[in-house]
């Protein structure tokens, strides 16, 4: 038997004497072991909305001359008629109660599967 | 499909996604828990407590991992770590211990079988020659990662898996012939 061929038989051999190991739950208890996860993505997330939202405010109240657009559009909504008034809040509140219940159907159908 | 390790790591990255890391831990725990079964000579409990630590460290350190070597190889190296640090702890680390342990060992007491009879050869060799051995023979790493997971020279690792061989076979010797 030359070298090489002995060789091959033994690391052969070695491989055939390391059978898999079944996982039994080590898998399980490595992952209780981990640190919790820092969640800094979602504190930069709100972080970053909430500076947006300021800074938009800011903007509009600069660029729209200390607000004065909001004045003159209530002024006009005065002259509104009192039917198209009703109209406005029927049409309103529709739209408000399909979107709950959209949103919860489709809450439901999430936990169910 | 079934993801490469690169693209689970990139999910511990980002997401710190810890399912991900469990795929990670169920694809390499068999050959973790192996290596350190045969490090710390046959001790179940030692080597998956030591397997163990050795998957939450890799976690921990995973920003660490740049890619230049399998995630294997990596993985390795912090569980052979493990080892020598416990090893240290205990004071079993090759010396005093090892040569007295091999002293004790009477070659006529091998089980029959040619599994058992490699596994007390390979038990008998000398913590070097024998991580050496099962990183290149049994692991299938190359000499250049054995020598990155022992943190030693490549051509200690080569002369190591040599010695280590020869002394196997030299062991084994009635298998061999057969």
């Amino acid at each position: 038997m030359n070298e090489q061929i002995e060789q091959d038989w033994l690391d052969r051999k070695l491989q055939e004497a390391a059978p898999y190991i079944e996982d039994e739950g080590f898998t399980a208890g490595v992952l209780r072991q981990l640190p919790q996860p820092v969640r800094r993505g979602e504190f930069l997330r709100s972080f970053i909305l909430v500076g947006m939202s300021a800074l938009a405010s800011a903007l509009t109240y600069v660029l729209s001359d200390g607000g004065r657009f909001i004045l003159v559009e209530m002024f006009k909504l005065t002259a509104i008629p009192t039917l198209w008034v009703v109209a406005f809040a029927l049409a309103s509140g529709m739209l408000v109660m399909a979107g709950g219940i959209f949103a919860a159907t489709s809450k439901t159908s999430q936990i169910e599967s | 499909m079934e993801l490469t390790d690169a693209a689970l790591i990139a999910r511990v990255l980002v997401d710190e996604d810890q399912h991900a890391y469990g795929e990670l831990v169920r694809r390499h725990q068999s050959s973790v828990r192996g290596l350190l079964r045969q490090l710390t000579r046959g001790d179940i409990a030692l080597a998956d407590d030591l397997a163990q630590d050795a998957f939450v460290r890799a976690y921990k350190n995973i920003r660490s991992f740049r890619g230049e070597a399998k995630f294997s190889t990596w993985l390795y190296r912090i569980t052979y770590n493990c080892f020598r640090e416990d090893a240290r702890k205990r004071k079993e680390l090759v010396g005093i211990n090892e040569e007295q342990w091999q002293a004790q060992q009477d070659p006529q007491t091998v089980d029959p079988g040619l599994r058992h009879d490699l596994m007390h050869a390979l038990s008998l060799l000398p913590l070097h020659e024998r991580s050496a051995v099962l990183l290149c023979c049994q692991n299938g790493l190359s000499h250049d990662e054995a020598a990155r997971v022992l943190d030693i020279p490549l051509g200690t690792v080569k002369t190591n898996v040599l010695r280590g061989r020869e002394k196997l076979k030299k062991t084994l010797s009635a298998w061999v012939e057969r």
